[in-house]
């Protein structure tokens, strides 16, 4: 483990009365830096907290946000549900695979973009919505989306899941 | 107690019991999947929901505790319809693959079907697919498609083994069963999850397409892989053993075996089983009668004992009637009190007194441990030492010469195996004294010892120092109004029986003692050693391979003039031998063995021995016979049972049990450490997969066989310029062994690790009698490093 | 018709609140002060008791009932406040996390010292980064000024509060998932009893509330609990946010008076439907609620009103669905959110609503059958109310109750091998 993530480690763990709650806390840190959660960011996690790499396997699986793979720069979720469904979502979903020519799931082969349909991101009143390396974006048409992603392509690199 | 109607009748149980257990008082089955008795109630299944008035919703009868006056309905329509459902949803994916499943005939899931189910599936669109035939490690298959997630499994590896390397991964119905990155699940415990799967998901390697559970033949019988006593049934078809089966007995196993005594069986089937008597003639063992074998041992016996230069090691191996039979064979046939069953580093298999039972751990506060390596020479004691700690916050202390690796947090204490005794003498004085003083760990735990209210402290018997005095610190303990006891751990399966039957020079059945104690099995092979005994008759035993002096035992085989060995297998001491008998496993015999904590237990016989292969019983009765002893020993273990139950009434024995005859070599002596790094003090390391015998030839255990392994701390690695994975020599006084080095920083100083009891790397040669010994370290030439 | 004047959303979208000093200047901290330099503990918990507050998180349980359950047997407590909002169709605990932290805090540091907890957890739903950032410069804002903190505001009570970022689960909602979830586990729902008053965070007496719970709380504190016991009917008092979108001129989240019928919140908070159109369907309480159709359009939109029409105020997600909506593609879509955020531990709900998911989507797509129907039909009773957490009962309602209303429209999935209703969505050119 690197002296940083062990100091970050130390000092996510000094805010709970037990270790294991920094857990995830630490996991979303290393995939800030690393773009996902590596075999071996999982390792020290354990190791930091006391927990075998099962059980951090196990418990990181469970979560969308961590990304066990690695995936695109830039993180497009796009929400699929209820609301968003009725004002025209659905549209915008089959607009970006095409654009992008990837799918659900999928990271485009340049390594740029990855791709996925999300459960309600809790901004129904704005439908349809989306997620880009979790900065919302409210009422995104086709041609809005457009406009977005030429900004994504010209602004400076960030990290795609920002830890805090 | 609390009253209760289940189903119209009454039941009155204990306070806090679930609802799933008070119906099974009145014969009620409630179908369960994922509760498990064992277990914590998990309620993840859902199939042993029960209808309770007055409650509107249908409850989880696994979960759901008692209450007075509860009326429970387990049988009504509503509980049909969802036991339905829950079945028609787990069957939903399922392949329906009994045919060629292994738990066709035992599987809860086609059970309840039948009991339970709904009749055909609803489904109409494909099936959803998941991994099938997941290589899960040395032990086990996964079939990701028959799991129906109700995780007994990881809850076992978690709650019980306390290893949480088996996990549930994924969420919702992508779940799997699963390990970090897709790597092995290894456990000395796993193929007790093949076991309490309720389905045909976890399958045993061992096991797999060999056979159908209604065409197994079953025999109760008792694992003696280690001296735990873990009882288990044996499954058997045509003769041939296809599985062993956890038979619980809550006093000793709890419910569990461990994977050692579970998968040793195979090696009857092997090419290294002696499956006929073999004589040394021009050189080479040939295959002989077992009237011949009898007849030429005879002779070389008898003439050996009218001289009074015999000897007689084992009995550790052997049943509590064999190891009877052995000594009354010695001390009645041969007229010699040579004879110990002790051919490794252990003095003692029980303590003279104060002896503690397995269960004692379980509410133990305080649990020392010394000498014994636990998880590798007693892991079902380990597995309740697991849980004492993990769950009942017992405080467990490791005192050793290298801090072992174990599943629950404990405090280690480096001690070198010699100076156990000093630590132990001062933590007596200290506790008696109540002012606990010394190094501050010593007052530390001497205080600690004071305030706990239950203490168990388990050993390996070979520090005669640390042993005597633990049993005065227990006795101060005791009254001081504590709790307190010590289990031994034996060296052999049966060490403990072959000990109370008279395997030893100066005590007799029931400890009685004898009035000329005969040699020690080191002095029995010094003097063959040095031309002063003409035979040996070593039965059930390999002191070539687990004497400490290797070389002396070695020396002894090849110089004694005549060599008799009794044994299943090919062993590197039966490869010295005039005389090889082909003996009948456990497997192949009845009779009863003694655990370490000195329980009694009989086992049954499973299959028949081979045709040429006879019981040590029936060979020592042959003996004696051809030796015109008629009426001394006969083959019958109840015949000999009851002389031995006699013989022990008659000692009538009360603790302190004397101890058996210490020599010379008894005491290891504290290891200095070469400054200068010159040479490096050797500290054997146990493994369970190690050994000579069972565990070099089943072919079932070779994927767990440890490798030897010479283990250095960073620093003298450093110093020695090796590397993790460079070949080494290390050169000891009876010779060296050449093994791969490895870096571990809990190795001490001016140390080395090496596996025990590896055929191809015996550490015996770099050791004394005492169990120490020194070496220097050579790296190999760098044309035969090889990269970890 | 005069709207409601907000209460907890009042200044949001007027003035910035995320400053300290204008929250200050705007009634801020008056309810903290009252409590902690007027009142007792217990007296703050009577007067919330009084006030009949219920959870404003979904669940509707009595706020004051639920900290009188905590054992008074000298443990340590928490406070855990659940800001993990994930119920589709409700977006107002990210409106106030973002538009005016401040409150909650104040809402945390009432309730905190109405329980005796010294140390509280707020779970922020790991999407809402920006929310959890502004939370955190107001948490720094408020301690600055010793509104938490050691000692606050020199009382002897101190509190110190952390943020907890989840990392996408919807179960993690539910309060004993969460608790796992700060643990550091899996988000999998406890097996209860025993309930987290009893054995909650770290095996330790915990309270669990909502931040729209919590707000309203330092609002019952300045005000009286007989100031918010008179709004609305008397067993589901007070003002509640409803969040409405789908099909309406002005979604939004809505600060309403409970009580008023559905028909006022979707025509005059709303603005009605979009022009032409005509109402096919609403849920009231986010996607685990039944549906209601035109014919229920003057029900109470209040606990027990809507509870009687077996549907559910729930968390106040409040989604209008028109006449180009399709019944089975909404229930496609609630379905498949449900199938998706399953945690798995429960065979009816990770089996069953697999199934159900399935089904329902291959009649989406006009491939299903009459036999599907009967099997939805008596799988209703198989999934719901056989399971550990209340997910598994979300599976169903909205599904059953369209099927039940709308027949028709499944049957001419069916018929057509498609949606007959070729559905335009609002936006769509």
């Amino acid at each position: 483990m690197t002296p940083e993530r062990l100091a970050r480690g130390q000092e996510l763990i000094a805010r709970y009365p037990q270790p294991q709650s920094a857990l995830i806390p630490f996991l979303q840190y290393c995939q800030e830096q690393d773009g996902y959660v590596t075999l071996q960011a999982m390792k020290d996690a354990g190791e930091l907290v006391g927990v075998t790499p099962g059980e951090v396997e196990s418990i990181a699986s469970f979560y969308t946000l961590l990304f066990k793979e690695r995936v695109g720069k830039h993180i497009i979720q796009v929400c699929r549900t209820l609301s968003c469904s009725l004002r025209g979502a659905d549209e915008l979903q089959s607009y970006i695979k095409r654009k992008l020519g990837i799918g659900h799931l999928e990271t485009s082969a340049d390594g740029r973009f990855y791709y996925e349909e999300v459960e309600c991101l809790a901004a129904c009143d704005r439908a349809p919505c989306l997620q880009h390396n979790l900065e919302f974006h409210y009422d995104v048409t086709p041609a809005a989306f457009d406009q977005l992603l030429e900004a994504w392509q010209t602004q400076p690199p960030q990290p795609a899941m920002p830890a805090e | 107690m609390v009253k209760l109607l289940i189903d119209g009748q009454e039941v009155t149980v204990p306070d806090g019991t679930l609802v799933v257990e008070a119906a099974k008082e009145l014969g009620t089955q409630i179908p369960v999947y994922c509760y498990h008795p064992k277990m914590d109630p998990a309620g993840l299944c859902r199939i042993c929901l029960v209808e309770i008035e007055k409650i509107p919703k249908l409850q989880i009868a696994c979960a759901t505790r008692v209450t007075e006056g509860m009326v429970v309905h387990t049988m009504s329509p509503k509980v049909a319809e969802a036991r339905r459902g829950v079945l028609e949803f787990l069957l939903l994916n399922h392949p329906l693959d009994c045919p060629i499943c292994d738990k066709g005939g035992e599987c809860d899931l086609q059970d309840f079907t039948m009991e339970y189910g709904p009749g055909a599936s609803r489904l109409t669109e494909p099936k959803l697919h998941k991994p099938k035939r997941v290589d899960l490690g040395p032990t086990i298959v996964l079939d990701e498609e028959r799991c129906i997630l109700c995780r007994r499994c990881t809850r076992f590896d978690d709650e019980i083994a306390q290893e949480r390397n088996l996990v549930v991964v994924e969420r919702g119905h992508s779940s799997l069963i699963g390990t970090v990155d897709g790597g092995d699940y290894e456990s000395y415990f796993s193929g007790n999850t093949t076991e309490i799967c309720p389905v045909g998901a976890l399958t045993s390697k061992a096991y797999r397409f060999r056979a159908r559970p209604w065409d197994l033949g079953h025999a109760d019988s008792v694992c003696t892989q280690c001296s735990v006593g873990c009882n288990y049934r044996v499954d058997t078809r045509f003769g041939k053993i296809m599985r062993t089966f956890t038979r619980e007995n809550p006093a000793v196993d709890g419910g569990w075996i461990c994977d050692r005594g579970r998968y040793t069986f195979n090696y009857l089937y092997e090419s290294a089983r002696v499956r006929q008597p073999l004589i040394r003639r021009d050189r080479e063992l040939e295959r002989a009668t077992l009237s011949e074998a009898l007849a030429v041992t005879a002779e070389k016996l008898g003439a050996a004992a009218a001289a009074g230069r015999v000897g007689v090691i084992g009995g550790g191996r052997l049943s509590d009637e064999e190891a009877f039979a052995l000594q009354r064979f010695a001390r009645e046939v041969l007229r010699t009190n040579n004879i110990d069953h002790r051919a490794r580093l252990q003095k003692y298999a029980s303590p003279a007194r104060f002896g503690a039972r397995l269960t004692d751990i379980d509410d133990a506060d305080l649990i020392l441990v010394f000498g014994a390596v636990t998880p590798e020479q007693a892991p079902i004691l380990d597995l309740r030492i697991r849980r004492a700690v993990a769950r009942h916050g017992a405080r467990l202390v490791f005192v050793g010469p290298f801090k072992p690796e174990l599943a629950v947090p404990f405090d280690y204490v480096e001690y070198t195996t010699g100076a156990i005794g000093d630590l132990m003498e001062a933590l007596a004085s200290g506790v008696a004294r109540g002012v606990p003083d010394g190094a501050p760990f010593v007052a530390e735990l001497s205080k600690a010892l004071s305030d706990a209210g239950k203490i168990v402290a388990v050993h390996n018997g070979r520090n005669v120092v640390a042993a005597t005095a633990l049993e005065r610190l227990v006795e101060t303990l005791r009254g001081n109004d504590k709790s307190a006891g010590i289990l031994v751990v034996g060296s052999q399966g049966n060490a403990r029986g072959a000990e109370a039957a008279g395997c030893v020079p100066n005590l007799g059945p029931g400890y009685a003692p004898v009035s000329n104690p005969g040699l020690t099995t080191t002095e029995m092979l010094q003097a063959a050693a040095a031309g002063k005994l003409d035979a040996l008759f070593i039965v059930g035993a390999n002191p070539a391979l687990t004497f400490p002096d290797g070389g002396l035992a070695r020396k002894a085989l090849e110089t004694v003039p005549f060599l008799a060995v009794s044994d299943q297998l090919l062993t590197e001491t039966a490869s010295f031998a005039d005389v090889v008998f082909a003996a009948a496993s456990q497997f192949e015999k009845r009779g009863h063995v003694t655990n370490l904590e000195g329980r009694r237990q009989a086992f049954a016989q499973a299959i028949e021995a081979p045709v040429h292969v006879a019981a040590d019983a029936a060979i020592l009765a042959g003996l004696a016979n051809a030796m015109g002893r008629i009426d001394v020993l006969f083959d019958d273990p109840d015949w000999l049972f009851s002389r031995l139950e006699m013989a022990e009434q008659a000692a009538g024995t009360k603790e302190p049990l004397p101890r058996p005859k210490l020599d010379s070599a008894a005491a290891p002596q504290a290891e200095a450490l070469d400054a200068q790094r010159k040479t490096f003090a050797v500290i054997p390391v146990p493994k369970l997969y190690a050994g000579g015998g069972a565990a070099a030839h089943d072919p079932g255990l070779e994927p767990m066989r440890p490798q030897p392994r010479a283990i250095f701390s960073e620093d003298d690695a450093l110093l020695l310029g090796i590397a993790d994975g460079r070949i080494v020599t290390l050169a000891g006084r009876n010779g060296s062994i050449t093994v791969p080095a490895r870096i571990d920083a809990r190795t001490p100083a001016g140390s080395v690790l090496v596996t025990a009891d590896m055929p191809d790397a015996p550490v015996n040669r770099l050791l004394d009698a005492s169990g120490t010994g020194r070496v220097t370290v050579t790296p190999a030439e760098a044309r035969r490093e090889v990269t970890a | 018709m005069a709207l409601f004047e907000p209460v907890i959303m009042k200044g949001i979208g007027e003035i910035d609140l995320t400053d300290i000093d204008v929250y200050e200047r705007n009634g801020g901290f008056a309810g903290l002060r009252k409590a902690l330099r007027e009142m007792t503990p217990d007296s703050v918990t009577a007067e919330v008791t009084n006030s009949n507050l219920r959870g404003r998180g979904g669940a509707g349980f009595p706020t004051g009932r639920k900290w009188g359950f905590l054992p008074k047997d000298g443990r340590q407590r928490y406070l855990v406040v659940n800001c993990d909002e994930a119920e589709p169709g409700t977006f107002k605990d990210r409106m106030l996390l973002e538009y005016t932290p401040l409150q909650i805090i104040e809402g945390i540091v009432i309730s905190a010292y109405a329980i005796g907890a010294k140390q509280a957890y707020i779970y922020i739903r790991g999407e809402f980064l920006n929310g959890s950032r502004i939370f955190r410069n107001a948490l720094a804002a408020a301690s600055s000024r010793h509104y938490l903190g050691e000692r606050i505001l020199d009382t002897d009570f101190s509190l110190d509060l952390v943020v907890h970022r989840g990392a996408g689960a919807y179960i993690c909602g539910e309060e004993t998932a969460q608790l796992e979830s700060i643990e550091g586990k899996r988000g999998e729902p406890r097996l209860k009893p025993p309930f987290p008053a009893i054995a909650g965070l770290y095996g330790l007496p915990t309270v669990v509330n909502n931040v729209e719970t919590l707000c309203y709380v330092k609002h019952i504190i300045e005000r009286g609990a007989q100031w918010f016991a008179k709004i609305g009917p008397e067993k589901s008092p007070g003002p509640k946010i409803m969040s409405v979108s789908g099909h309406v001129k002005k979604p939004g989240n809505y600060e309403i008076p409970l009580g008023i019928p559905a028909r006022e919140l979707i025509e005059e908070y709303a603005g009605g439907l979009l022009p032409g159109r005509t109402l096919k369907a609403f849920q009231p309480g986010g996607a685990s609620s039944a549906a209601l159709f035109v014919e229920d359009l003057d029900v109470a939109i209040d606990f027990d009103s809507l509870g009687a029409k077996r549907t559910m105020l729930g968390s106040g997600g409040f989604v209008v669905m028109d006449d180009t909506a399709c019944m089975v593609n909404c229930a496609r879509t609630l379905t498949r959110f449900f199938e998706h955020e399953s945690c798995g531990q429960c065979t009816p709900c990770r089996e069953g609503g697999q199934w159900v998911a399935r089904m329902v989507a291959r009649l989406e797509a006009g491939e299903g059958s009459e036999e599907d129907l009967r099997v939805l039909d008596t799988i209703n009773s198989t999934i719901t109310g056989t399971n550990l957490c209340p997910l598994g009962d979300s599976i169903m309602p909205f599904l059953a109750s369209v099927l039940k209303r709308f027949p028709e429209e499944f049957a001419a999935h069916i018929a057509h091998g498609g949606c007959p209703l070729k559905q335009t969505p609002v936006g769509a050119a």
